[in-house]
């Protein structure tokens, strides 16, 4: 089940909402979550349901255990056990198809692939698993003595498919102790229909744009066509995946949970490094925590940890080559940024410093979608304009303009939504909370997401192009 | 030739550790942390947290951590590499160990 959904949004998501505040005691309440997280998961995954209750149950097992031994042996082997555990898990789902074909070319044998499907989120609930028994290991938090709890933590439908990566430390407080009030409830219920609309409205009509220049492969297309594209491109990904963090942190707080950031205007950025604190944190901040320091590169850590965190980026995001030359890509430029110093960036005028960032961002997102080396080459040599001289291509061609002038709209609202435009308002209003106008902004408020919810649903009711980014996840 | 202790060599190395004052390991670590930043006015006490100091990232905190390891020739667990709040915690952590 996916969020952008007739059927999730008007009835299982009410459904759930009625049955937790008709009950009263926190245990009903905590066990019709995990209720309806199971049948949401099970929905589309009948099978796999079962490797996420065992995937709980055996990382709840372990916290405890190894919580006995602290730093002693037997708890070092029982870290790696779990570790080896969860990621073998991994591997194996998400990556085993990927190894056996990069295998076959190089050594040009014929094993052959098995396809295996990738229980959906797994990518995102293996990493929370992983981030609570590191955490207990290192007595950050201590372990959960009740599964209930546990379970409910890593199966909590509105961060179970695509994020964010909740710490368990972060909501170990609100599973046995929380209340849902009305600020609550109209924070979560705006913020759940500003994540559809990111999603529904925009997101989904930018789809259709990339489908329609990208989908049947660039060669061809010109340097201005593949610029346009690719920057609708990196848009769409942004409303797709932010939006749907939108909507797990708002429902979180429909259900009194308070979930942290996922996402902060990451094109408002002036450095590549300052793009992985806006994009992605829970992503970003897990690899922080949990790898970047890992001890097993000794002198030469400074580079190689950094290496190894991006390649591990790269291929968190899927099981192809690109997106470990994407993560790899990431890495040179931190490392670029990282040598050249502060102070000399700092030196850098503004524009400059957005326009360098958003430039390279942008072809990152070119390395992200095509997962064709042929294609990615193509790309390449589309935007740098050499398919001009080698492909006598145009610079400029018809249907790019036509395009560009038929969808000015669309792609306006796209360049306000990625400004914090919202945020500056807020303030504004919040800066005026004893007059008359906060009231009737926050009435306002309310109206306008009524209607973006009417409009979201008619749109879904006749969507035809409703894509989900995270089946590779 | 002279043979040592074992015992006797333990006693020495306390009897060193517990020579490095406070206030010296503030000093040298001060001269780490200008060295790593750049930055000959860089001022640190218990409380200075990476926010403090502008260049202060996860990346520099890679090189900043070697470059304690090396001053005072010990090592950081990886928690506390991850963990580690404020300097404070780092000095009490040199204090331990750190000669």
């Amino acid at each position: 089940m996916i969020f952008a959904d007739l059927f999730f949004l008007f009835l299982f998501l009410p459904v759930c909402l009625l049955c937790y505040y008709q009950a009263s005691r926190l245990k009903t309440r905590n066990l019709i979550l995990i209720i309806f997280s199971l049948i949401f998961y099970a929905w589309g995954e009948p099978l796999w349901v079962f490797l996420l209750i065992f995937s709980a149950f055996f990382n709840w097992f372990m916290a405890l255990q190894l919580e006995k031994f602290k730093d002693e042996l037997p708890g070092k082997i029982l870290l790696a056990v779990a570790l080896c555990v969860d990621l073998g898990f991994l591997f194996v789902f998400k990556y085993t198809g990927f190894f056996v074909e990069t295998i076959n070319a190089i050594f040009r044998t014929g094993i052959p692939v098995p396809s295996i499907r990738l229980p959906i989120g797994i990518s995102f609930f293996t990493f929370q698993a992983i981030s609570y028994v590191l955490d207990v290991y290192w007595e950050t938090v201590p372990a959960q003595k009740k599964f209930r709890h546990f379970l409910l933590y890593l199966s909590f439908f509105p961060q179970l498919i695509a994020g964010p990566i909740v710490r368990y430390s972060d909501v170990e407080k609100e599973l046995t102790k929380r209340r849902v009030t009305p600020q609550d409830f109209y924070e979560g219920s705006t913020r759940v229909v500003i994540g559809l609309t990111k999603k529904v409205l925009l997101a989904n009509n930018l789809y259709t744009i990339v489908e329609n220049f990208f989908g049947n492969g660039i060669t061809g297309l010109s340097t201005l066509g593949t610029w346009y594209t690719v920057i609708i491109y990196s848009m769409y990904v942004y409303f797709d995946f932010s939006g749907y963090s939108d909507m797990a942190i708002g429902m979180g707080r429909l259900f009194g949970f308070h979930f942290n950031e996922n996402f902060n205007y990451p094109f408002i950025t002036s450095s590549i490094a300052e793009f992985w604190r806006r994009w992605h944190i829970s992503l970003g901040s897990f690899f922080r925590d949990y790898l970047l320091y890992v001890p097993i590169f000794g002198k030469r850590r400074q580079y190689l940890n950094l290496f190894l965190v991006w390649f591990c980026t790269g291929m968190w995001h899927g099981a192809s080559w690109n997106y470990i030359l994407w993560g790899l890509y990431y890495g040179f430029w931190i490392f670029f940024e990282q040598k050249l110093g502060k102070k000399a960036m700092k030196k850098w005028p503004v524009w400059f410093k957005h326009l360098y960032s958003l430039f390279l961002i942008v072809i990152g997102f070119g390395i992200f979608y095509f997962e064709d080396f042929g294609q990615l080459g193509q790309f390449f040599l589309n935007i740098t304009g050499i398919s001009m001289i080698v492909n006598h291509s145009g610079f400029a061609d018809p249907v790019t303009w036509s395009s560009l002038l038929n969808n000015l709209f669309l792609i306006a609202l796209g360049v306000v939504a990625c400004l914090p435009v919202l945020p500056r308002i807020r303030t504004w209003f919040h800066d005026n909370r004893d007059t008359r106008i906060f009231k009737i902004g926050k009435i306002s408020w309310v109206v306008i997401c009524g209607v973006a919810l009417v409009i979201c649903s008619i749109a879904l009711v006749d969507a035809t192009n409703n894509p989900f980014l995270y089946w590779r996840f | 030739m002279c043979s040592v202790s074992p015992e006797v060599l333990e006693m020495v190395t306390v009897k060193k550790e517990t020579e490095m004052t406070e206030k010296e390991i503030y000093t040298r670590l001060t001269r780490v942390f200008q060295d790593v930043f750049d930055d000959d006015t860089l001022q640190i006490n218990g409380e200075t947290t990476a926010d403090d100091v502008d260049d202060w990232d996860s990346l520099s905190h890679i090189t900043l951590i070697a470059a304690v390891e090396n001053e005072f020739g010990m090592r950081f667990k990886m928690k506390e590499v991850s963990t580690m709040a404020n300097v404070g915690e780092m000095v009490d952590l040199i204090a331990e160990r750190g000669h």
